[in-house]
């Protein structure tokens, strides 16, 4: 018994994904760069604010979930992580281009 | 789904364990609970569940009561006993609500485990380039 070899089929191009389009793109000439970002330290913030009064019923008892202010520090801390990695990759490449020398 | 969906979803989760846990404490708390016979016994409290929309986790959809019947004990000696010396317990099976508190811990533990899970792999993520 024996098959017949039939020829690769050439492999296609991968389609680009929607994730990273172009419109997803900030336009670098739209000078909101800094906008967006100062928007997302005041997500951050209130990130936070909700961890801290968690906090202050958890002391004065009006806290019906332990994991409601144990969740909300997590994610406040995490949030912080990222917005510190994020800071200190711009301040690299910020840092970066000062190094260049003509 | 946000930035944290998984912990969100895991929240909820950890909302509807501790309030079956709470349920089962109370029907705990009032197993020897007697009543006269012209009253209603303690109603056991059954927790109900329910999916949230568009994989959002789990909400409490309600309380639902059992039955007010009770069972009829003999204690001719309980002051709240009729005139044939019977009282009402509630119908509470002791076994079934030992196994629903090892459920609803055991439920809340692994909700716990998935919060602890994603932080986890959140850290990972900041790790990517460094």
């Amino acid at each position: 018994m024996s098959f017949p070899i039939t020829a690769v089929s050439p492999v296609s191009a991968a389609t680009p994904t929607s994730f990273v389009g172009p419109t997803a793109a900030t336009d670098p000439t739209s000078g909101a760069g800094f906008a967006s970002v100062l928007g997302s330290v005041e997500a951050l913030q209130g990130l936070q604010s909700t961890s801290s009064s968690l906090a202050v019923q958890a002391v004065t008892g009006d806290l019906d979930d332990v994991h409601d202010y144990t969740i909300a520090a997590a994610e406040a801390s995490t949030a912080l992580e990222v917005t510190a990695a994020v800071r200190n990759k711009a301040v690299e490449a910020f840092s970066e281009i000062m190094r260049m020398q003509a | 789904m946000t930035i944290f969906g998984a912990i969100g979803v895991a929240s909820t989760g950890l909302t509807v364990h501790r309030k079956w846990l709470d349920a089962v404490s109370d029907n705990l708390a009032n197993v020897s609970t007697v009543r006269a016979t012209s009253e209603d016994a303690f109603r056991q409290k059954y927790v109900v569940a329910q999916e949230m929309a568009d994989g959002g986790g789990v909400q409490v959809a309600g309380i639902v009561e059992g039955s007010a019947e009770g069972r009829l004990v003999y204690e001719p000696d309980n002051p709240l006993a009729d005139e044939q010396g019977y009282v009402r317990y509630p119908d509470i099976d002791m076994s079934s609500q030992m196994t629903q508190l090892i459920m609803a811990q055991r439920g809340y533990q692994a909700n716990a485990a998935v919060v602890d899970r994603a932080k986890e792999t959140y850290a990972a993520a900041l790790q990517i380039g460094r």
